[in-house]
């Protein structure tokens, strides 16, 4: 009798977990190029990928990066703030464009200064003394080039309670081009990205 | 009863021939701003809009013109029109061709957002980020 409650016990426990297990979500991969998934309050990757295109576009048909004598300007990444709730890497909206401005080969990123820095090009020098290394292998003084050009930006978000089931989310993508010489600003524009939704989601 | 079923049928054959609006073509005076015609009319409007949804009525593309800007990318300039009496919102994405009629990948090719307001034109631009863009494709889809 008891053996037979144990068994009955163990179809059933095995039973549930065969049913608990088919109804469990399945993971998917995305389909980044063609994604057809429903939108949300914060921001995601097809939002950056909006406001990257939307910006690079802009920067491109505007002529700013167009030097006269036909050479490639010297660009520099400076500082991308991000103002919003989310914890975001501005970096996630700064290496689109920057891949697109050395593609379109009108303008070379510079890794020597900005939030680009890349600090081996640095500790590379300071290896001058040492006599570890063959000198002639270490780059010489003076042949880093300084930026022309460099772009600065902002990402903030406004909430705003539109009724009382819902919330209207705003997110500004603001980038500027200037002189690094005479601080003149070449280019700028701002993209904005909204969401309306229920005030029970959570934008960060 | 038939008469009736005729009279909205005839009113929904006349919209479509007298939805234009007169003066000048630029200027788009929408319902509730300027003056009622036979498409705008209380009475006769909802016909008009079921036989524009029932048509299935959407979007049209009217010319897409390629040029050079001063930078020397590809720029493409896409004119349009709304056929229907909604506010059609929709993605596009465009890709670029090079000289051998392969693909540019680049960043800029996603599915990006407009919107065409109920019979209206639209237009929006796309620029190739890549100076070997020669030719381009685009597609649309609905925007969810």
């Amino acid at each position: 009798m008891k053996t037979k409650t144990l068994q009955i016990i163990s179809l059933v426990s095995i039973s549930i977990s065969i049913l608990l297990s088919g109804c469990e979500e399945k993971t998917t991969n995305i389909d980044v190029v063609h994604d057809s998934g429903k939108p949300v309050m914060a921001l995601d990757y097809r939002d950056f990928d909006q406001a990257a295109s939307s910006l690079v576009q802009s920067m491109l048909a505007s002529g700013a990066l167009k030097k006269d004598d036909g050479s490639r300007y010297v660009v520099a990444t400076g500082r991308v703030v991000n103002d919003t709730m989310q914890r975001i890497d501005t970096d996630q909206l700064m290496a689109k464009i920057e891949e697109e401005i050395l593609n379109s080969g009108q303008a070379v990123m510079t890794s020597a200064v900005g939030s680009g820095t890349d600090k081996l090009i640095h500790e590379t020098r300071e290896l001058r003394d040492s006599e570890e290394f063959d000198q002639s292998s270490i780059a010489a003084r003076g042949t880093l080039l300084a930026p022309e050009l460099s772009i600065s930006g902002k990402i903030f978000q406004r909430n705003i309670r539109y009724d009382k089931k819902r919330q209207q989310v705003e997110y500004y993508f603001q980038l500027k081009l200037s002189d690094a010489k005479t601080g003149l600003r070449f280019w700028q524009k701002e993209i904005i990205v909204g969401k309306r939704g229920s005030s029970k989601s959570v934008a960060w | 009863m038939k008469k009736l079923i005729l009279f909205y049928v005839s009113v929904a054959f006349l919209a479509f021939g007298c939805g234009e609006e007169r003066g000048d073509s630029r200027i788009k005076v929408r319902e509730g701003v300027g003056s009622d015609n036979i498409v705008s009319n209380v009475v006769t409007r909802p016909v008009a809009k079921a036989f524009s949804a029932l048509m299935g009525e959407g979007i049209e593309i009217d010319e897409a013109i390629l040029r050079r800007n001063n930078a020397g990318f590809l720029e493409l300039h896409v004119n349009g029109h709304n056929r229907s009496y909604d506010t059609k919102r929709f993605r596009y994405r465009v890709e670029w061709l090079d000289s051998d009629g392969l693909v540019i990948e680049t960043k800029t090719s996603v599915w990006l957002r407009t919107s065409a307001m109920g019979k209206s034109p639209f237009s929006f631009k796309v620029v190739a980020p890549r100076k070997n863009a020669v030719d381009f494709r685009m597609d649309t889809r609905k925007w969810e």
